[in-house]
């Protein structure tokens, strides 16, 4: 009985875009670290993992689908340089990505623990 | 998996930004320096940095994710090779027969601008590290 909570659509995704935030902040982590390396292109979430998601959510059971999904990392094609050395990182749009990316971590951790302290009401019977 | 994400990224770049500092403290300390043990005055420093692939445990062409993350590390510290400026200074010790001496190809702006520069880029990968700090204490405390 336990294991269809674990089966719902919003834990499963939670989980999957938990999954994608750590690994974004681990490129943002790259971008900011190659900011002045010539010729060097910005990596992030390849974006076929969040059309991928949408039709698997829109054919239904996720839940049971989810584990095969996982985001990728690839070189930004839609950024552009401005700058001399070819360089396709802007400092100031990944300090921003990653507070968004933060708050967004933030957010999915709470959808997950409240999951799991729903299911800790309804074995104990008494809140957390 | 690091517990804090990204972090090995993180730490070759705070690496590479404090060895560039170094180096614009070395230009700066050498800035009126004309005598060297290569011969000839002091010639200014210049860091540049490659990117380099993190290799990663466990991680294959076609299997775990965030195998192409590349961290970054000093390429190499070259010589400047503009020329130094040229002094009339008779009185100095390494002035040539007609009185010039020539100074290192130093500019104090230059170095100011790269130790500023520098000095950014190392709060901006530190800020990454609070941030994963951030994270993965919130990734703790699911459940509770």
């Amino acid at each position: 009985m336990i294991d269809p909570i674990f089966q719902t659509d919003n834990y499963q995704l939670a989980r999957k875009l938990l999954d994608a935030s750590v690994l974004r902040h681990e490129a943002i982590a790259s971008n900011i670290a190659n900011v002045e390396t010539a010729g060097f292109r910005r990596l992030d979430i390849a974006p076929d993992f969040a059309t991928q998601l949408k039709t698997r959510m829109a054919a239904g059971d996720f839940g049971r689908t989810a584990d095969s999904l996982r985001p990728a990392l690839v070189e930004d094609q839609t950024a552009r340089s401005v700058r001399p050395d070819g360089n396709t990182v802007e400092l100031e749009r990944e300090l921003l990505v990653m507070n968004r990316n933060l708050v967004e971590h933030d957010f999915l951790t709470e959808i997950v623990s409240r999951n799991i302290k729903q299911l800790k009401l309804a074995i104990t019977g008494r809140g957390v | 998996m690091n517990l804090i994400s990204g972090i090995d990224v993180t730490a070759g770049a705070l690496n590479a930004q404090k060895t560039r500092l170094d180096v614009v403290a070395q230009n700066i300390a050498n800035a009126q320096t004309t005598r060297t043990a290569a011969g000839g005055p002091y010639q200014r420093q210049v860091v540049s940095f490659e990117s380099e692939l993190m290799r990663r445990a466990g991680s294959t062409a076609a299997g775990p994710v965030g195998n192409n993350l590349q961290s970054v590390r000093v390429a190499a510290i070259a010589p400047d090779r503009t020329p130094g400026q040229q002094v009339y200074n008779p009185q100095h010790p390494d002035a040539g027969a007609d009185g010039m001496v020539t100074m290192p190809n130093v500019n104090i702006a230059y170095e100011m601008v790269d130790l500023i520069t520098a000095s950014r880029a190392y709060e901006a990968n530190l800020s990454v590290v609070k941030n994963a700090r951030q994270m993965a204490m919130k990734a703790l405390e699911i459940g509770k």
